[in-house]
């Protein structure tokens, strides 16, 4: 076929171009936008507007218009581009390649970058059709221009097009084009393996080229220009994903036997550094071409330059070229030979004698940047520094530096970094400084040494050079955390108010500091035990006499810094005493002699201080109470009372001999001090005594209650060595009895109380025998269930219960009774389900008397929730009958308040009342979920249909229930959507028998919810409805199969009394499951579920099916695409002998026949 | 519980027992305040020091239930605040008079008629709309410290 466009007169595409250019001015003027857009629409969305767009681009004289012209090409091509014929693909292609050369000189550089650009893509989109002939000739005409034979724009021109040409094949940065992520990874090896060498030699050669020209000259010349671009271009080439890289991904070739590549990957992830992993066929061009010495005197030729005029530290140029030199240095695999590191060596040595030039000597580079020069230079010092760290071991690392200096590149690096600091401490209010980028880079590269150690095993250290520059650094950091603490001990601004947020900010920097602390252990310990112990005699000695502000800040910094260089966080394991701490001091077997012991202690002597209640005020703010309770609880995480187990586990894991034996020395010790013994237990009793007084003797503390509730406290209770030694304490019965009685505990924040419930409850496993175990948690809670018995059945509740007081009793004890509920272990199981089942009634009683104070209600449902969740798998069958009645009382009783309810208060509550009412539906949801569990999940002694308990059917009388309370607004919200949707599908794909009992309206009320998420924008959220959407067809046409009724009425069509037809739901499920795949936007994930979907469907509903496909191509006017769509139609049920039978390799089967379809028939369907 | 009694404690706590004093740091977003002599409905609520290594202080935003003004306060959170009495009845509603005044039936079957219609377009139009169409509506109203306000309502069905 023709191009229709053909005939075409001239006069007709001047009249297209002028109505463009007027389209294109009325935007830049804001006229009448719309208009505008209407009129660029229309071309875009016509067929085949090429040749009015390349008349645009050839002759407008209005840049936009070009632009918009080469936007509306893309548009169009990648549309229509299955459709086009090879000769117009090659055309498009060659068009943009000869625009962009032609008029390579053109003053609107972003015209000239978008047409590149499409170029790039068009050729792409093609990559896969087009003849190696083809390419061939598009890169020949490349080529001559990246070497510069038709002058310097056209060069400039050429590399440009190949960056965008390389940043297309590239998956991060490559535009979708509505492709299969398939077709994009073979276009990316293709280039790789076909092109990529070829490309950057051409660049190569560009740039060495130009390089002499401007070395020569004085003053900026145009060479500057296509070398920048050139070396960008080279960068670009060097980050690209490479395919041995993938292969290679384990291997650290040659350098390092010590490091596996574990660990590698792992601090890579960490600080993003990707290294550059060509294979071995790179060599001679990145390696042995001299191509990085030439880049080396090329950044030193500039370096001396300038001065002149046109370059300057930080001009593209000098830019582009540190850049590369800093990505050379991350050159590793199989690019080098397996000589044993030796090539390797060579090439870092090399970048190394040019970076040093940066940095060195660190005190001057320090003084001039002060005074003024850029911060550029040494800042990508330290950033090849990191690279450096992350592609060698740190023995090679530091050894590097010493061929050309008499010491390592460790000393340098502590150098550097002293300067560093000694910047920080005297400007550390501003933010962003170049010290505190140089600090972070500078810390990356240590923590990529040390993890390196880390890994590479316990007997290896730093060179004794090494630890010593450690062991400066160490203190030089904390000298500077010092003088920044109590230089802003009097600072009041909001942010680093509280605890909670400096800690977490602070954490990971302060994990760093511990990291080269115990690469140096032997000295700082000591330091920070003379630090701690001079700051604690200033207080006592200046005590009534002077402001004690910021010795206590320092104390507090001091704190942190000193927990995390003794105990690691444990992210959930339990976290063992770190191994530089164990076998540094292997040999100290006395205990008062033991470094880390005398710390501790002279910490937990000084914490204890704070029960006297003199020096509480005196002393112990809240803050520095804060770090107290911090560095306890993280301390005995580790030190406390560690498991036998944890001791046998260790050897095991270390498996070796020689360790065990060392490894014993230093846990006896430490374990005479704070394991299961009797000092042990009086540690831990300090512990608990401090904890009972932050939560009574500093009222109003959030900050501090919450750290002693969720760290120490639960830390504590997670340990079975020692709640058995708690529930034997007299200071843990203190707590228990403080919390049962005293009010004061009852005015600490409600959630706090949940959690010292929880916490209490979990310690009643320690007891010796399960009875004394339940005779604790009744003693615990009877209390709380008594009082809510009794006020639930008072005459005047109605008038009392509003009481603001009585609200926050009820709400505490329903809080404490949740903490409880939700430390629900076998042992205790029982015990806990009378708390529940005592207050089942009063329960119901205050959702009725509460219905209006929604703060009340979602505690009662949290309650409900959290205890069913925790009992319902233990539950015998006559209990089980019980909580299920119970849970549907209560479900009728919500959905009866709040259906058809409208609440307004004054000005924007209307949104918070919508927020309740997602929170209340949200713990609903999870109530029946966890009902279903009992159904996959259950541990009673006879099956709980013996009550005549059908977990299906609960569930539905539950979903029949609130379904009607969730509209379409309130699945706006993610979380609520998510939970409904995925019950829904969870219940339609293990039950989907109950579905005919639902009545009519409750039934479309799902389907409309259903068909609502179909549409939704989460990808999740649709998938969901799917699997429901094939859950319900799949069930129907299998039960049909088998002579039953399937869905029943609600899958026949008919035509009620009144005369209005009533479609079936499967019908009407898949009009609209066939609107969505044809003519809406969805993510191609999902076309996989659309299939599993649409299968059972279109079995279901053969005839209906027909319908549709024959409407949709008597719809299609051109005769092409009718015949295309027919065709489409005819393949989507027949090929791959697909059969009507719903079996794995059938539905398999369909998928493949969709996803041809939509590839074939999407694009002219979506044709205007 | 009988209606004599519900009269008795409407009518008493009138007086002596409009707010009660609450420790600072237990209330809580969705709670209720004393601000300024005026009950407020908590919309926000943040902790921060008097100093560094000072006590802890609550910064208030809430919102007037009755003219959904703004207001705020700073408390020191070992303080004690006030916290309104804020109670909720619930009344059929009968009649919509021309002034805007409603007709409310009460639970021992007396008439209150002192009412306005509230002042929020939705609630209003909706118990306009639901009027008119002849649904039995039930209308929450919300009273504290003296003053009360409809500030809910419920259809509990078509009238049969």
């Amino acid at each position: 076929m023709a191009m229709n466009t053909g005939a075409a007169d001239l006069a007709q595409l001047q009249a297209t171009m002028q109505a463009i250019e007027v389209a294109c001015h009325a935007m830049q003027m804001h006229v009448n936008p719309a208009a505008a857009e209407a009129t660029i629409v229309s071309l875009r969305e016509s067929r085949r507007p090429y040749q009015a767009c390349q008349f645009i681009i050839e002759n407008s004289q209005m840049a936009n218009a070009r632009f918009q012209a080469a936007g509306i090409i893309r548009h169009a091509a990648l549309r229509e581009w299955g459709l086009l014929e090879a000769d117009v693909r090659r055309g498009l292609v060659s068009f943009c390649l000869c625009f962009i050369m032609k008029h390579a000189t053109l003053p609107d550089g972003y015209v000239l970058v978008k047409v590149a650009s499409l170029g790039a893509q068009l050729l792409k989109r093609g990559w896969l059709d087009f003849t190696a002939a083809e390419k061939e000739a598009f890169f020949i005409q490349v080529k001559q221009a990246v070497s510069g034979v038709h002058g310097l724009d056209v060069q400039f021109v050429g590399i440009s097009f190949l960056e965008s040409l390389v940043s297309e094949f590239s998956p991060t940065t490559s535009s979708a084009m509505g492709r299969p992520r398939e077709f994009h990874e073979q276009c990316r090896i293709s280039l790789e393996q076909d092109y990529m060498k070829g490309l950057y030699s051409w660049v190569q050669h560009a740039a060495f080229n130009v390089s002499n020209r401007i070395t020569e000259a004085d003053s900026e010349i145009p060479e500057i220009k296509v070398c920048s671009a050139a070396l960008h271009l080279m960068l670009q080439i060097l980050n690209w994903d490479f395919q041995s890289k993938k292969a290679g991904e384990n291997s650290k070739r040659g350098l390092d036997v010590f490091c596996d590549g574990k660990q590698e990957s792992n601090s890579l992830r960490r600080f993003e550094c990707t290294l550059v992993q060509p294979g071995p066929e790179w060599r001679d061009v990145l390696i042995s071409s001299g191509h990085v010495g030439w880049l080396l005197n090329f950044y030193t030729a500039l370096r001396k330059k300038f001065s002149c005029e046109g370059y300057w530290l930080d001009c593209p140029l000098a830019v582009s070229a540190r850049k590369l030199i800093v990505q050379f240095c991350t050159l590793t695999g199989a690019i080098f030979p397996s000589d044993s590191g030796h090539m390797q060596r060579q090439h870092l040595l090399q970048l190394l004698a040019g970076i040093v030039q940066w940095m060195e000597p660190p005190d001057a580079v320090s003084d001039a940047i002060k005074s003024g020069k850029s911060e550029s230079e040494l800042l990508d010092g330290c950033r090849a520094l990191l690279s450096l760290a992350t592609v060698t071991s740190p023995l090679i690392f530091d050894e590097l530096l010493k061929s050309l200096r008499p010491y390592g590149t460790l000393t340098l690096l502590s150098a550097v970094m002293c300067e560093v600091f000694k910047d920080l401490m005297t400007n550390h209010t501003e933010e962003d400084t170049w010290s505190s980028e140089a600090r972070d880079i500078l810390l990356d590269t240590w923590i990529v040494l040390l993890m390196q150690l880390d890994a590479s095993g316990h007997n290896h250290s730093l060179p004794a050079e090494g630890i010593s520059a450690a062991a400066d650094l160490f203190a030089v950091i904390v000298e500077s955390e010092l003088k920044a603490a109590s230089e802003s001990a009097f600072n009041d601004d909001d942010e680093h108010d509280y605890l909670q947020a400096s800690v977490t900010a602070m954490d990971e920097r302060l994990s760093s500091y511990a990291l080269i602390a115990r690469a140096a252990i032997g000295s700082a310990i000591p330091l920070l035990t003379k630090l701690f112990s001079e700051r604690i005699m200033r207080l006592h000695q200046g005590r009534g006499i002077s402001n004690p502000t910021e010795t206590l800040e320092e104390l507090y910094s001091l704190l942190l810094i000193t927990g995390h260089v003794l105990a690691d966080e444990g992210q959930g394991e339990t976290p063992l005493v770190p191994k530089e701490i164990k076998s540094h001091y292997a040999n100290v077997l006395e205990m008062d002699k033991h470094p880390v012991i005398m710390l501790s202690g002279s910490i937990i002597k000084f914490a204890e201080q704070s029960l006297d209640p003199v020096v509480r005020t005196s002393f112990f703010s809240p803050r520095l109470m804060e770090a107290v309770v911090w560095f306890l609880a993280r301390w005995s995480l580790t030190y406390l009372m560690p498991s036998e187990e944890s001791v046998e586990h260790r050897s095991s894991y270390e498996n070796c001999n020689d360790a065990l034996l060392r490894s014993k020395h230093p846990t006896n010790a430490l374990f005479s001090f704070s394991g299961e013994n009797d000092r042990g237990k009086i540690v831990l009793d300090i512990i608990i005594r401090i904890s009972l007084s932050t939560l009574v003797s500093y009222p109003g503390e959030k900050d501090l209650q919450a750290l002693t509730c969720y760290q120490l406290l639960h830390g504590l209770v997670k340990r079975k060595s020692i709640i058995t030694h708690l529930v034997t304490l007299d200071s843990w019965r203190d707590l228990a009895n403080a919390f049962a009685n005293e009010r004061v505990i009852l005015s600490l924040n409600a959630a706090h109380q949940r959690s010292l419930a929880q916490t209490l409850t979990v310690s009643a496993c320690g007891m010796k025998t399960p009875e004394s175990s339940n005779e604790y948690i009744r003693s615990l809670t009877s209390h709380m269930t008594a009082y809510l018995v009794e006020l639930s059945s008072k005459n005047d509740l109605k008038a009392i219960a509003q009481q603001p007081d009585i609200i926050l009793l009820v709400s505490c004890l329903l809080e404490r009774l949740r903490g409880v509920a939700r430390a629900s272990e076998p042992r205790v199981q029982n015990a806990i389900y009378q708390m529940g089942f005592s207050v089942m009634n009063p329960v119901l009683t205050f959702l009725q008397t509460y219905k209006d104070e929604s703060v009340v209600v979602y505690l009662l449902l949290k309650f409900v929730t959290d205890w069913v969740e925790g009992q319902i798998i233990y539950l015998e069958a006559q209990e089980t009958a019980a909580v299920v009645e119970f849970c549907m009382r209560l479900l009728q009783l919500y959905s009866a308040h709040n259906i058809g309810k409208i609440s307004v208060s004054l000005s924007n509550s209307l949104r918070t009342a919508d927020a309740d009412k997602y929170k209340d539906l949200r713990a609903l949801l999870q109530l029946l979920s966890n009902l279903c569990s009992k159904d996959l999940v259950d541990f009673a002694s006879e099956p709980i249909e013996a009550y005549g308990t059908n977990i299906s059917q609960v569930v539905y009388t539950g979903l029949h229930i609130i379904a009607p309370l969730i509209t379409p607004e309130l699945l706006k919200y993610p979380k609520l959507c998510h939970s409904y949707f995925s019950l829904l599908s969870h219940l339609l794909e293990v039950y989907p028998e109950i579905i005919e009992q639902l009545s009519v309206e409750a039934f479309s009320h799902i389907l409309g919810t259903l068909d609502f998420g179909l549409h939704h924008q989460d990808v999740e959220a649709v998938d969901l409805c799917l699997r429901a959407v094939k859950a319900l067809a799949s069930h129907h046409y299998k039960d049909r199969g088998a002579g039953k009724i399937g869905l029943g009425s609600h899958a026949t069509s008919y035509n009620d009394p009144n005369g209005n037809f009533h479609e079936s739901v499967l019908s009407r499920l898949l009009r609209s499951l066939m609107q969505l795949l044809l003519f809406e936007d969805y993510s191609t994930e999902l076309v996989s579920s659309a299939a599993d979907a649409l299968l059972p469907l279109i079995l279901c509903e053969q005839s209906v099916y027909q319908k549709l496909a024959s409407e949709l191509i008597e719809r299609q006017t051109n005769p092409v695409f009718r015949f295309r769509l027919r065709n489409g139609f005819q393949s989507l049920t027949t090929s791959n002998n697909l059969s009507s039978t719903l079996d794995r390799i059938n539905y398999q089967r369909f998928r493949k026949n969709l996803h041809s379809f939509i590839e074939d028939v999407w694009g002219f369907l979506h044709i205007v | 519980m009988s209606d004599e009694e519900h009269q008795f404690e409407s009518k008493a706590d009138a007086g002596a027992s409009k707010t009660y004093p609450q420790q600072a740091g237990t209330i809580r977003k969705g709670g209720y305040i004393v601000i300024k002599a005026r009950p407020c409905k908590v919309v926000e609520v943040s902790t921060s020091k008097t100093g560094k290594h000072g006590h802890a202080k609550c910064h208030f935003v809430a919102i007037d239930i009755f003219n959904g003004k703004k207001l705020e306060d700073i408390v020191p959170s070992s303080h004690n605040c006030d916290v309104p009495h804020v109670n909720r009845t619930d009344y059929q509603l009968i009649d919509i008079s021309e002034d805007g005044f409603v007709s409310l039936l009460t639970e021992n079957g007396n008439t209150k008629d002192d009412l306005k219609l509230p002042t929020d377009d939705s609630l209003l139009s909706q118990i306009k709309g639901g009027f008119e169409e002849g649904k039995d509506l039930v209308v929450s109203v919300m009273s504290a410290m003296g003053e009360e306000q409809i500030c809910a309502l419920k259809d509990i069905g078509p009238k049969n």
